[in-house]
């Protein structure tokens, strides 16, 4: 369902319409965020980061840049303005543990954006792995991509992806050991 | 309450689907959606497009209005944009303009790439019918039709009938709908690139026609909002019937990261065609999956 009223959405969103444009952000805007809180662990550089997608994304009408999946369209500027706020970091010689050590703090203050104490500390651990595992196991799990289209996103072959999302995986295991309970 | 044992990555992914849940509040949700909504509203995309399918509907509709463009387009000559002809051409371009605009129906087939491409699922072509107020847009995979769009824009009514999944979606009302098909458009696409600056490229032959063609890097083809990086586009029309027999555009985006091309190509122009292939034929069985509101 969500790929043929995708299209139409697209379809109506390249000839300008508002309307489809706002359906396309009251349906991907919560899912975007928790991506972007996954890639991230903060809450106010998802924010900004969804944000910045979806003003990108309003201001791109023309042309054909839209073309397959809405969704993984949408996940796919996701992850590369994470990247880019991670090569800024970098450049600005700012740690990179910083993404993970000063979330925390600010997800306590901040309550624009609404998630669990669970959410906080599964991000936290996510924060942890390796950006190239981290965004696997976000998007495979999470955003439910193909393990084909995630290996577009990252430029590498399928095998490499499913290397990373094994990798992630137990590495995320370990660190969550005895820290979350599921209900 | 069971306690997880860390053993099992199947419990692992539940603890993700169900816990890294994140969204808006009610305040901050309403506040991106305002801000994105003005940032498509300041594009000026909506009112142009509108505004474009407009002028277009007057100018067929109007012959005043026709002759004022005419003096316009030889008021272009005339500051030195060679819009008419050149030395010793069969071809003269406002002709084409007004042969296209003029033309009954269309038939053309189209043809996209973007590289890097990060989809899984891409239509190898789509043949698309238009006449004037209607369109049909039948999308191919391995000489399959996966999917047939059809577009009304008299009764602002677009239904999408996807044959892989056999199911449809509808909009019966889709008010804001510009009459205008945008810049696949074969019309469209012809008062564009005639309104950038562009260079004649003398004659070739295609598909055995003896073309005449112009092209234009002017990224304005695409609007002045948000222009490509660069673009490079050519309409190749026939010296003996004066119609376009190939219009292509290739263009590069995000700082030279994403080249993205079309070749609209295969034209069978004024065409009578038959209202019936515009009528939506959605198979018995298919599902309405339309959402209950736009």
């Amino acid at each position: 369902m969500r790929i043929i009223e995708d299209e139409l959405l697209k379809w109506r969103f390249k000839r300008g319409s508002r309307a489809a444009l706002a359906r396309i952000y009251e349906k991907y805007v919560n899912a975007l965020l928790s991506l972007a809180m996954g890639l991230l662990n903060d809450p106010h550089e998802a924010h900004d980061v969804v944000q910045d997608v979806f003003v990108s994304f309003a201001q791109g009408t023309d042309g054909f840049e839209v073309k397959g999946s809405l969704k993984a369209y949408l996940a796919r500027s996701v992850v590369n303005r994470v990247r880019d706020r991670a090569r800024r970091k970098r450049s600005q010689q700012r740690r990179i543990d910083a993404l993970a050590t000063t979330a925390g703090g600010s997800a306590a203050t901040d309550r624009t954006l609404v998630y669990s104490e669970r959410c906080e500390r599964l991000s936290a651990a996510l924060a942890q792995l390796p950006c190239e595992q981290r965004e696997v196991v976000v998007l495979k799990v999470k955003h439910e991509m193909t393990l084909r289209e995630i290996a577009r996103i990252q430029s590498v072959s399928i095998s490499t992806v499913h290397g990373r999302y094994r990798y992630g995986l137990n590495k995320l295991r370990a660190l969550l050991n005895g820290d979350m309970d599921h209900e | 309450m069971v306690t997880w044992t860390m053993n099992d990555n199947e419990k692992l992914k539940d603890i993700i689907r169900d816990n890294l849940d994140v969204r808006a509040d009610e305040r901050t949700y309403d506040h991106m959606r305002n801000t994105v909504l003005d940032a498509h509203e300041h594009t000026g995309r909506t009112a142009s497009a509108s505004s474009l399918a407009l002028t277009r509907s007057i100018l067929m509709k109007n012959p005043i209005t026709k002759l004022a463009i005419a003096a316009a387009l030889v008021a272009a000559v005339l500051v030195g944009i060679s819009l008419f002809s050149s030395s010793g051409s069969g071809v003269v371009w406002a002709e084409v303009a007004q042969r296209v605009q003029a033309s009954r129906g269309v038939i053309f087939r189209l043809t996209e790439e973007i590289e890097p491409d990060p989809y899984s699922q891409r239509v190898d072509f789509s043949i698309n019918h238009y006449s004037s107020t209607k369109a049909r847009l039948d999308r191919y995979i391995g000489g399959q039709i996966v999917n047939t769009m059809y577009n009304d824009c008299g009764t602002k009514t677009v239904i999408l009938v996807d044959h892989s999944h056999k199911s449809y979606v509808q909009d019966t009302n889709a008010k804001d709908m510009p009459d205008s098909l945008g810049i696949a458009d074969p019309n469209n696409m012809i008062e564009r690139f005639l309104a950038t600056e562009h260079r004649e490229l003398g004659q070739k032959t295609i598909d055995g026609v003896l073309c005449e063609g112009i092209e234009t890097t002017d990224t304005a083809l695409y609007g002045t909002r948000n222009p490509p990086d660069s673009l490079t586009a050519q309409i190749w029309v026939s010296v003996e019937t004066g119609y376009p027999v190939r219009c292509e555009s290739e263009h590069i985006r995000d700082d030279g990261q994403k080249r993205l091309k079309w070749v609209s190509d295969q034209f069978q122009w004024d065409v009578e065609l038959d209202e019936q292939i515009f009528e939506p034929d959605v198979p018995a069985g298919y599902i309405d999956i339309s959402p209950d509101e736009w």
